[in-house]
């Protein structure tokens, strides 16, 4: 069910946020909170909004309140640009976030740069910006990381197949999607794997058999899928329905911990960079409570990337002081280290040239038939980023 | 003969979507955009009645394509009723503004996420050994589903009493009404009938794959089936449902997969600059739309 209180939080943000600028931290983020891309970003940015109440109901940040005014975009780039627009001119906000779809970047980059306000991709794709050499008023909190996220996976794969790996690959027909499908095509052989059959599927695709028909005729005995959950999760089983038996290794997106529950599939490993909630850590009894509290609708298990998003802007805040402007917050991100406990394999780390992470950190998670639960396979793995 | 299978899965399924469009046009000239949407709107009708009558599956679904049927009489009724006598194009604006509300009032009830009907009616969706190739519960469930409503439907148009009122409404409205049909029945049980027809193909889909927004999208790729085979035919639905489904299949095969998404709207424009009025439909029918 849809999550009211979010929408109604943005309505009431999008009507008092003006009120509220003069004596508090006015931060604004433009997000799908509708349409069909809603169901990757709403989650998060629910968690965000709660996050930043529970903030408010112990004080604020250096005594101030944070004003979080959340508008949808409903991942429209028309929507999107006008949506910057009125937080930069009208609602004042020392800090924008992202929460949509990459197609929605352009004209929130172009305003951020504008109006020298500091932007934060939360939940959406880390854009290449905010890798070193980074651009100064753009970071990025989201767990996804295009190229590492391959290295991660390719390196799990390598580390794991007992024969020689012959690879099928899936994407979406996105950019995104497609472009780091054929950066882990070139990189597999270079490990050794042999690509043997490589399927870029359109998105309204009723059936996804045939696409599976031609990776397993390939001969594949692992697959890699790099893209959006829905058309990871029907390549495989797709696969399945074909009778194909090998291992099948994808992103940890947010729907990741529902589906492997759901699919009970001892040979689909996902990898990622946030911990699933079965690891049962106080941090995530912590955002269940708050959660459960708030009313939210959303599953818990989705709301990790809005929990860290929050955890960096109270971070941020806090350093910049009061009265914070924009130049203060885009200094004070740009020397940043924020404690994830345990949400991630380590903290959060932002320099002045690396506005993604220093380090990224990925673990693996299977299902376990004989423990009837998710498993972790690989515990966290560091890569550098430089 | 895997690659017969996905054909005809991928054919039943457009197959199943084109009659509804068909369905209406045949018997009011109205072209219903809002098809898609409607489809999508009673697999998530499913989801409710699944949790509503939680371990009677074969109930929730009986109800879910039940209410499917009543959506349609409604959407009749309180709205394409009004546009009756109106311009056609105004009615077809009005499936417009109708798909777009539908679209809105489904994530704001059911939210955006990736939906699975299947597990929410804990049922298992098989893969069944078929000559040599495989093919998903769901899937057979497709084909035969799309055999016994075409079955269903020629039966209905052509021997039962209303199924003739059906026919004759579609032919010459006004004289249909001067011999006592009443329009307004007919042309609800038409509505009905799509929509029922769309709810069989959405649920079977949704069963195969699970459930979200998108399948907006897949509605509207089943639409050049119905023009391809003649807006006013059902067995020209059916023809190009097979002929769509086959290019866009023999294309991922065979050249690009990324094309599969482009030709049924090829296949579309091709018969529409050799044949505007589709393989089995009318030229007569053409001009008035």
């Amino acid at each position: 069910m849809l999550n009211r209180s979010l929408l109604a939080a943005a309505a009431l943000a999008g009507l008092t946020g003006a009120a509220f600028a003069q004596d508090a931290y006015n931060v604004g983020l433009t997000g799908a909170l509708t349409g069909p891309a809603a169901g990757t970003y709403a989650p998060a940015v629910d968690g965000l909004r709660i996050y930043i109440d529970k903030v408010n109901a112990a004080g604020g940040v250096n005594g101030k309140k944070i004003n979080l005014i959340l508008l949808d975009d409903s991942a429209q780039p028309a929507k999107a640009a006008a949506n910057a627009t009125r937080l930069v001119t009208d609602d004042k906000v020392v800090l924008l976030l992202n929460a949509s779809l990459s197609s929605t970047y352009a004209p929130i980059m172009a305003e951020s740069q504008k109006a020298n306000v500091p932007l934060i991709f939360a939940s959406s794709v880390c854009p290449k910006t905010v890798y070193p050499p980074a651009n100064a008023l753009q970071f990025c909190t989201t767990a996804f990381a295009a190229n590492y996220d391959s290295r991660a996976v390719l390196d799990f794969v390598k580390a794991t197949a007992k024969e020689p790996v012959k690879l099928g690959l899936s994407a979406m027909a996105i950019p995104i999607s497609r472009g780091e499908i054929d950066y882990a095509e070139e990189l597999s052989k270079t490990l050794g794997m042999t690509p043997v059959s490589k399927q870029i599927i359109p998105p309204p695709t009723p059936d996804y058999t045939p696409f599976a028909t031609l990776i397993k005729d390939a001969g594949a005995n692992w697959v890699y899928s790099w893209a959006p959950w829905v058309t990871q999760v029907r390549t495989l089983e797709g696969l399945r329905r074909l009778g194909w038996t090998g291992d099948y290794v994808a992103w940890a997106h947010l729907e990741a911990e529902n589906e492997l529950a759901r699919l009970k599939d001892g040979k689909f490993f996902v990898v990622g960079a946030n911990a699933l909630f079965q690891e049962d850590l106080p941090i995530q009894k912590e955002i269940a409570a708050a959660a459960k509290a708030a009313g939210s609708q959303y599953p818990v298990n989705q709301m990790t990337e809005g929990w860290i998003a929050g955890m960096v802007i109270e971070a941020a805040l806090k350093a910049s002081g009061w009265p914070a402007n924009a130049e203060k917050i885009t200094a004070s991100l740009s020397n940043l280290k924020v404690d994830l406990k345990g949400l991630r394999g380590g903290e959060l780390q932002w320099t002045k040239d690396n506005h993604f992470r220093t380090k990224q950190y990925y673990r693996v998670y299977r299902w376990d038939e004989a423990k009837a639960a998710i498993v972790r396979v690989q515990d966290w793995k560091a890569f550098d980023v430089k | 003969m895997q690659l017969a299978i996905n054909i005809a899965v991928l054919a039943a399924i457009y197959a199943l979507i084109a009659c509804g469009y068909v369905l209406i046009y045949r018997v009011s000239r109205v072209l219903n955009l809002a098809h898609g949407e409607l489809m999508m709107l009673s697999s998530y009708l499913l989801l409710t009645t699944a949790s509503l009558f939680s371990g009677n599956p074969l109930i929730a679904l009986g109800v879910a394509v039940g209410l499917s049927l009543c959506v349609g009489v409604l959407v009749y009724l309180f709205l394409m009723r009004r546009m009756t006598g109106e311009m056609v194009l105004a009615a077809v604006l009005t499936t417009v503004a109708l798909g777009v509300l539908l679209r809105g009032l489904v994530v704001l009830i059911w939210s955006a996420q990736q939906q699975n009907p299947a597990q929410a009616l804990g049922w298992v969706n098989y893969s069944l050994p078929v000559f040599g190739g495989r093919i998903s519960a769901a899937g057979a469930g497709l084909i035969m589903t799309t055999a016994l409503v075409y079955v269903g439907l020629f039966l209905f148009l052509r021997f039962t009493r209303y199924g003739i009122r059906m026919r004759a409404a579609g032919q010459n409205p006004l004289l249909a009404a001067q011999r006592g049909i009443s329009l307004h029945v007919i042309y609800a049980l038409a509505w009905g009938l799509s929509t029922l027809t769309g709810a069989l193909a959405g649920i079977l889909i949704s069963l195969d794959s699970g459930l979200d927004s998108t399948m907006v999208l897949i509605g509207l790729k089943a639409f050049p089936a119905a023009l391809v085979g003649g807006l006013d035919s059902l067995a020209g639905a059916l023809i190009g449902a097979l002929i769509i489904a086959a290019a866009e299949v023999l294309m991922i095969y065979y050249v690009d997969a990324l094309l599969s998404d482009v030709v049924p709207f090829l296949v579309l424009i091709l018969m529409l600059i050799v044949r505007p009025w589709g393989l089995f439909g009318t030229r007569e029918e053409l001009d008035r739309v």
